[in-house]
């Protein structure tokens, strides 16, 4: 009987983060109607929001799972963005402005890691310092060459027909089935989380931290190079606040799709998916209830509220009465 | 006839699905030396931490004093007269050994203007280290400056400043040298004479026979019996403890050394600091080497020096055709596996499950192509593991966190005997192990070495070392004072000449 309790409630738990998602879309489809809105726009804004979060959280999980965190993302997706736009505006070659976007990406993540692994100082230590160095520089490159409010941008008619759902569900799928694959099915998934488990006893297992750290940085970087080519997608232009507030989004979205914050053996890839999409929805709903001059503060302090509870809730999963030794 | 200090009445546990503690009932004394003796999961350490406040009954009632006992933590138990040493690292690393001591406390020390006078903290806790015979270890010293043992006399001074009523020592002695564990025996003694109670768990038979005044015993979460100092027979209370006299042999029955030729591993001229002074050993394949000595010798070092984890000033590890051990991933990839001490921290992912444990050294074994994992095959890898070491759980897929200490060290011995290791550096393989595990492992080790697979058995036990070696290296202040071979001759006395 209480075995039977037990499961069902580990069965919940585990079972939450989805329940939150079906709850959230069914709560901002009944204000998006209240209010009276076109229903269809809400929902096109939310999956172009919540993809690119989605992509860029589901690279991110490598980093999590290590136990560190990365709070440069939103930086780094601006800056390969905007290395994009100069390199479609300097050649006029779009996958070469791909290819640009790509590289800078994995090349900002790879160098958090290397410069950590370096001067052997904690990941994210160096990712607060990337954060300012990558923002500062976009954002002299945009006002420099386009201006604060306008930004640069690239024609709008190159990226139109792939700005549909389709192409964008087609790219998040194929990158969540590789992030998947790696994570689930081969040895470097496993070794990531038993580091985030427990470094000591990994590195006396013989896994060595740096590799597979470089390997998270990689994944990620390539989510958010995904990430920075999705945003021009949908929105050819590139300003200082462009995908500003991803970094800290993701830490979020990361916790709200069931994921530990201390990463680890109960790392679920497919919490980025979950909790980036449950994170747009959430901001939206509480955007949609709260309208007014001071809708923004509050729904911080709302988010940061539900994020509580919610880690609270799933850190149930693991935080168990132990058998004393 | 005295009143009892702690009554335990019917007391039931469950963990989940795993019954703890069924209907048990003790009383203890004021001034008894309580031994509470059992096999790993029979409930010991589980009742002696409910009545410390670590955690509550599911069902039963406790009487502390006279009065219903009912602690909402272990604080709150220690403050009102119950303190507990546990058995696993009770002390946190970042802070100084004044900071562990007066955790929670540091409000006593704050001045006027709300700062923490810490030359006053520091004081106090060098008398507190100093009032259980420490003077070595002062209160300004950072805690993680000290060794394992070191820290579980920080841990003993800690609970002895609040001078409980009961004192509950959980498993504690088996982290210790032979003078920790003398201080320890000394406080039971006059915590016993003061008319306190202590309550003692250990898997060291003779230990809790020498030092205790009755002896209780647990098997599968149900009191056995209770045993009397009158009483105590040594086979009886294995038989308690175990359901079954113990058959077969439990050390090794051939009384001679025996290796094959050739060499397996070997270390030349490592140095490291005060830890290693111009160390050399060559383990050859088929052979159990033994390094035994005082806990602060060197030995433990000599183990991590050989895994590759720790480097040598000078000196170096190599394999008989000269492949140099740089670190663990060279030492793992020559087929060495290290069983540290420090198994909680060092050798298992508590967070984890069974499965990702013993799966995580042996990928290269069962993955297809070399790196992708299939369910099915990992299942069976780590089954066979979980089958032919018996360990006991609910499935593979339980948490490490929720087994016995015993069980914990199978599966890290299953990561390693998984992976095919030909090389073994065990540190304290039988720490905190109970009788009927300690008797499976030593028989593990011979059949190992039977199949060829050389042993480095770092040992704290003499009896241990003289039981399973081929021969023992003697280690004193980094130095090995002096190699002895297996002998019927050989006895502890012979040993501790070299080690002190």
């Amino acid at each position: 009987m209480e075995a039977g309790s037990e499961k069902t409630k580990q069965l919940l738990i585990t079972l939450l983060p989805v329940l939150a998602l079906a709850v959230l879309f069914i709560l901002f489809c009944t204000f998006v109607k209240a209010k009276g809105y076109r229903l269809d726009i809400y929902l096109k804004t939310i999956f172009n929001q919540g993809v690119v979060l989605a992509v860029v959280a589901t690279g991110a999980i490598f980093i999590y799972t290590l136990g560190s965190f990365d709070i440069s993302l939103g930086a780094a997706t601006l800056f390969a963005a905007t290395v994009g736009v100069l390199t479609y505006n300097a050649t006029e070659n779009f996958p070469l402005m791909i290819l640009a976007i790509f590289g800078t990406a994995v090349a900002c993540s790879l160098f958090s890691s290397i410069l950590a692994s370096a001067f052997h100082i904690p990941a994210f230590v160096t990712t607060v310092a990337m954060l300012s160095v990558l923002s500062a520089v976009s954002a002299q490159i945009i006002t420099t060459k386009g201006g604060a409010l306008g930004g640069i941008g690239i024609p709008k008619t190159l990226v139109k027909p792939l700005d549909n759902p389709p192409f964008k569900i087609t790219l998040l799928a194929i990158f969540f089935l590789v992030c998947f694959f790696v994570f689930q099915l081969t040895k470097i998934g496993r070794r990531q989380k038993f580091i985030g488990g427990n470094p000591v006893c990994a590195r006396l297992t013989g896994i060595p931290y740096n590799k597979y750290a470089i390997i998270a940085f990689t994944m990620a970087g390539i989510g958010v190079g995904l990430g920075a080519f999705l945003t021009l997608v949908y929105t050819p232009s590139v300003t200082t606040t462009t995908a500003s507030g991803i970094g800290m989004n993701i830490f979020v979205a990361i916790v709200f799709g069931g994921m530990p914050i201390s990463g680890g053996a109960r790392s679920r890839i497919h919490a980025a998916l979950i909790g980036g999409f449950s994170y747009i929805l959430l901001n939206n709903i509480l955007e949609l209830a709260l309208e007014g001059s001071s809708a923004y503060g509050i729904t911080q302090i709302v988010s940061a509220v539900f994020f509580l509870a919610v880690v609270c809730v799933t850190s149930m999963n693991y935080r168990t009465d132990l058998l004393p030794r | 006839m005295k009143e009892p200090i702690l009554q335990l009445k019917h007391i039931c546990k469950q963990f989940g699905s795993v019954i703890a503690l069924q209907d048990v009932s003790m009383d203890v004394y004021p001034g008894e030396i309580r031994g509470l003796i059992g096999e790993n999961g029979s409930g010991k350490s589980t009742i002696s931490s409910i009545a410390a406040g670590m955690q509550k009954a599911n069902s039963g009632e406790m009487n502390f004093k006279g009065q219903p006992w009912k602690p909402v933590s272990m604080i709150d138990a220690l403050d009102h007269g119950v303190g507990m040493i546990v058995q696993e690292s009770g002390t946190i690393a970042g802070i100084s050994v004044a900071e562990n001591i007066f955790l929670g406390e540091l409000d006593a020390f704050r001045g006027k203007a709300g700062i923490i006078n810490r030359g006053e903290m520091n004081r106090q806790a060098d008398r507190a280290m100093q009032a259980i015979g420490v003077s070595h270890v002062k209160g300004a010293m950072p805690l993680a400056s000290l060794d394992f043992q070191t820290r579980k006399l920080v841990e003993i001074a800690k609970v002895n400043m609040k001078h409980p009523d009961i004192l509950v020592i959980d498993e504690t002695s088996t982290a210790l040298s032979h003078d920790g564990r003398e201080i320890m025996y000394d406080l039971m003694r006059k915590y016993a004479e003061e008319g306190h109670a202590v309550i003692f768990i250990s898997h060291d038979l003779d230990e809790i026979m020498e030092v205790c005044d009755t002896l209780t015993v647990l098997r599968d979460g149900i009191l056995i019996r209770t045993f009397s100092k009158e009483e105590f027979d040594e086979d009886e209370i294995r038989t308690s403890m175990i359901g079954r006299e113990l058959q077969g042999d439990y050390y090794r029955s051939d009384t001679c050394a025996s290796r094959q030729e050739e060499e397996a591993l070997i270390g030349e001229h490592l140095c490291l600091g005060e830890e290693l002074k111009d160390v050399s050993i060559t383990l050859h394949k088929g052979e159990i080497v033994g390094v035994g000595g005082l806990s602060s010798c060197g030995m433990h070092t000599l183990g991590k020096v050989l895994f590759g984890a720790v480097r040598p000033e000078t000196g170096s590890v190599h394999t008989p055709d000269g492949r140099e051990i740089r670190n663990e991933e060279t030492a793992i990839a020559e087929g060495i596996g290290y069983v540290s001490k420090d198994r909680d921290i060092e050798s298992l992912c508590l967070s984890a499950s069974i499965r990702d444990n013993i799966a995580i050294a042996g990928m290269d074994k069962y993955a297809l192509g070399g790196f992708l994992i299939t369910s099915g095959q990992e299942k069976k890898y780590v089954n066979r593991q979980v089958k032919e070491l018996s360990i006991k759980c609910a499935s593979a897929q339980q948490l490490t966190s929720q087994l016995s200490g015993g069980n914990k060290q199978k599966v890290v011995f299953g990561k390693w005997i998984g992976c095919g290791s030909e090389i073994l550096l065990l540190d304290c393989p039988t720490r905190g192990v109970d009788i009927g595990v300690k008797q499976a492992m030593y028989q593990l080790m011979i059949g190992l070495k039977k199949e060829g697979k050389s042993i480095l058995l770092i040992s704290e036990e003499m009896s241990e070392l003289i039981g399973m070696s081929d021969r023992i290296m003697v280690m004193k202040d980094g130095k090995v004072t002096k190699e002895l071979e297996r002998s019927t001759e050989l006895t502890d006395a012979v040993m501790i000449r070299y080690m002190i």
